[in-house]
């Protein structure tokens, strides 16, 4: 259709207040921020940065600091996303499979997805405290150790914390998205199979996962995003403590920045993360268009 | 498919023991609020308190203190302006770019697209900068228009696919009857993509109602806080950790959450999934 002066001003009026406040909030930010990552830009230099070209990015990847921040969220999502999702599914085809009270088994399966991080992580927080209920159910009722685990005092222990917290907080999410997807693999597939004499695990590996491989990539980039997004609960759980030996990338850019006055450093962070988080989405979905083609 | 009574005997129990890992941190939760507060520190620490130990004096202390109310006020308002301002102008994109051909649109919704990869939290330093210039810091303004801003890209794609699902013949019969543009976007598109709306609509409230890492940069007076932001202020303050005020307050923090969730399941659901599965 032909625009009119008349419309064009109406598309303009309706596009306008988003893009103003997508511009403002949220691109304005990026833009500032790549600057940002090329200037020395100290809490006690807000007036006089200097431009010193790619030496913030060079700082971030030799610190020691990063590396651990780093790999601890390498890490986290390595562990987080396929337990997940693995756990996610299960629960999803246990749920496909019976005939009554789906419902509130989804309901109550996806609470912890609604509760939020901060209360969840407050909750792990006094469970796993060295005199919280885990270690004393660990020690005093079925004996597996002699004394308490000081679970947020090393910096693996911390990190179990957390990543046990991630994949309780994520099952829930995934089993929705994977009920959903099961209902698009065809019922004939898996009758013609039993009529062929396909056991149970035959049919899940040649009929279920190829059927529901679209959710599963898309569960993968989001839940990677996820995983490079935690924040919350490292925070809240061990503080980056011992050290900073249980920091993860964003906590890191945040002491960087708001305890350390740095910048210039923490732009140079944000923006290795944000390259990091697209090659892997183009990766995770080249792998899965090779798969579609072999 | 055909099961035998058997084993769907032994998926229902799987499931059920499932269930009592899931909800054991939250029932845990609950039954902390509800013991004295001297108990929270006692070894061996018990699952339960006694019957005749139980006690509502935590939830007595945090609605005595007028600023957990205000907490609870300022969550209200972020959350219900941001889901509000949010569907408004997410709707008013995804309505344009799914019906209009302009030149830019598709970099425009590309763009808007790549920006869901970038976590948010790594643009808090140039946002802190801007809150300060705007002069929003320790203010509720310093929250809504970043929230808002941080949601409309989900919410943009998902009301986008439900007005591309809309029969176009709906928009042109309303043109023919000599209706504008914005006829159209309030009586046929809004409407008809209402479920769409919806889902993101629970989305976004539960974004804006548990966010922690900017409100907790931006605001740091008592009064104005938001309820994630005064949680998390138990620690800190004293020397021991006043559980049951913690857990008191979470409880009281999850209720408005699951009734939206209860009581818009379907929405939610919905929403969830239409990203995710192709036909």
């Amino acid at each position: 259709m032909k625009f009119n002066a008349k419309s064009r001003l109406q598309i303009l009026l309706l596009l306008l207040p988003g893009l103003v406040v997508f511009g403002i909030f949220t691109v304005y930010p990026i833009i500032r921020l790549f600057w940002m990552s090329f200037f020395k830009w100290d809490f006690g230099s807000f007036l006089d940065q200097e431009f010193i070209g790619f030496e913030n990015y060079r700082t971030v990847l030799s610190d020691e600091n990063f590396r651990i921040a780093f790999t601890n969220t390498i890490v986290y999502t390595l562990i987080t996303v396929p337990a997940q999702m693995a756990l996610g599914l299960l629960v999803a085809m246990l749920i496909n499979s019976i005939s009554h009270v789906k419902i509130g088994f989804r309901v109550a399966y996806y609470l912890p997805v609604i509760t939020s991080w901060v209360i969840a992580s407050l909750v792990f927080k006094y469970v796993f405290n060295t005199e919280g209920l885990l270690n004393y159910f660990l020690t005093n009722v079925i004996h597996v150790t002699s004394q308490n685990v000081r679970w947020l005092d090393s910096r693996w222990g911390g990190m179990t914390v957390a990543m046990l917290l991630g994949i309780w907080k994520g099952i829930g999410w995934n089993m929705v998205v994977f009920l959903a997807a099961l209902q698009t693999v065809p019922l004939e597939l898996y009758e013609s199979a039993s009529l062929d004499g396909a056991g149970s695990m035959q049919k899940f590996l040649n009929i279920t996962l190829p059927g529901i491989r679209g959710t599963i990539l898309f569960a993968l980039v989001m839940l990677t995003i996820g995983g490079f997004n935690v924040y919350t609960s490292t925070k809240l759980i061990t503080g980056g403590k011992p050290g900073h030996d249980t920091e993860v990338v964003l906590t890191w850019m945040y002491y960087k920045a708001f305890s350390n006055g740095k910048f210039g450093y923490s732009a140079a962070l944000s923006f290795i993360i944000a390259i990091v988080l697209a090659i892997l989405a183009v990766l995770q979905f080249r792998l899965m268009q090779n798969k579609d083609e072999g | 498919m055909i099961k035998r009574k058997g084993s769907q005997l032994v998926i229902y129990l799987i499931l059920i023991a499932g269930l009592i890992i899931v909800i054991m941190p939250m029932i845990y939760m609950v039954s902390t609020s509800i013991k004295p507060n001297g108990a929270l520190y006692e070894y061996p620490p018990k699952f339960f308190p006694k019957l005749k130990e139980i006690t509502f004096e935590n939830y007595a202390y945090i609605l005595g203190q007028k600023k957990f109310l205000n907490n609870f006020a300022n969550s209200i308002l972020v959350s219900v302006l941001t889901v509000g301002l949010s569907a408004i102008v997410s709707s008013a994109l995804a309505f344009v770019i799914a019906r209009f051909r302009f030149p830019g649109r598709s970099l425009l919704f590309g763009f808007i697209i790549l920006t869901m990869i970038i976590p948010g939290t790594t643009m808090i330093v140039p946002q802190y900068e801007l809150a300060v210039r705007l002069k929003t810091i320790n203010s509720i303004w310093g929250l809504i228009p970043f929230y808002v801003a941080w949601v409309i890209p989900y919410s943009t794609f998902m009301i986008k696919g439900f007005v591309e699902n809309i029969p176009k013949e709906l928009d042109e019969a309303t043109y023919m009857d000599g209706g504008s543009i914005l006829v159209v976007f309030f009586n046929v598109a809004i409407p008809l993509a209402k479920p769409g709306i919806a889902s993101v609509s629970i989305f976004n409230f539960l974004t804006a109602w548990e966010e922690f890492p900017w409100a907790n940069t931006v605001i740091n007076d008592d009064m104005k806080r938001t309820l994630p932001i005064a949680i998390s202020g138990f620690f800190g303050q004293h020397q021991f950790t006043q559980w049951g005020y913690v857990f008191a307050l979470s409880v009281l923090s999850l209720i408005p959450i699951l009734v939206v969730f209860v009581s818009c399941q379907r929405f939610f659901v919905q929403g969830l999934t239409a990203g995710s599965v192709k036909g």
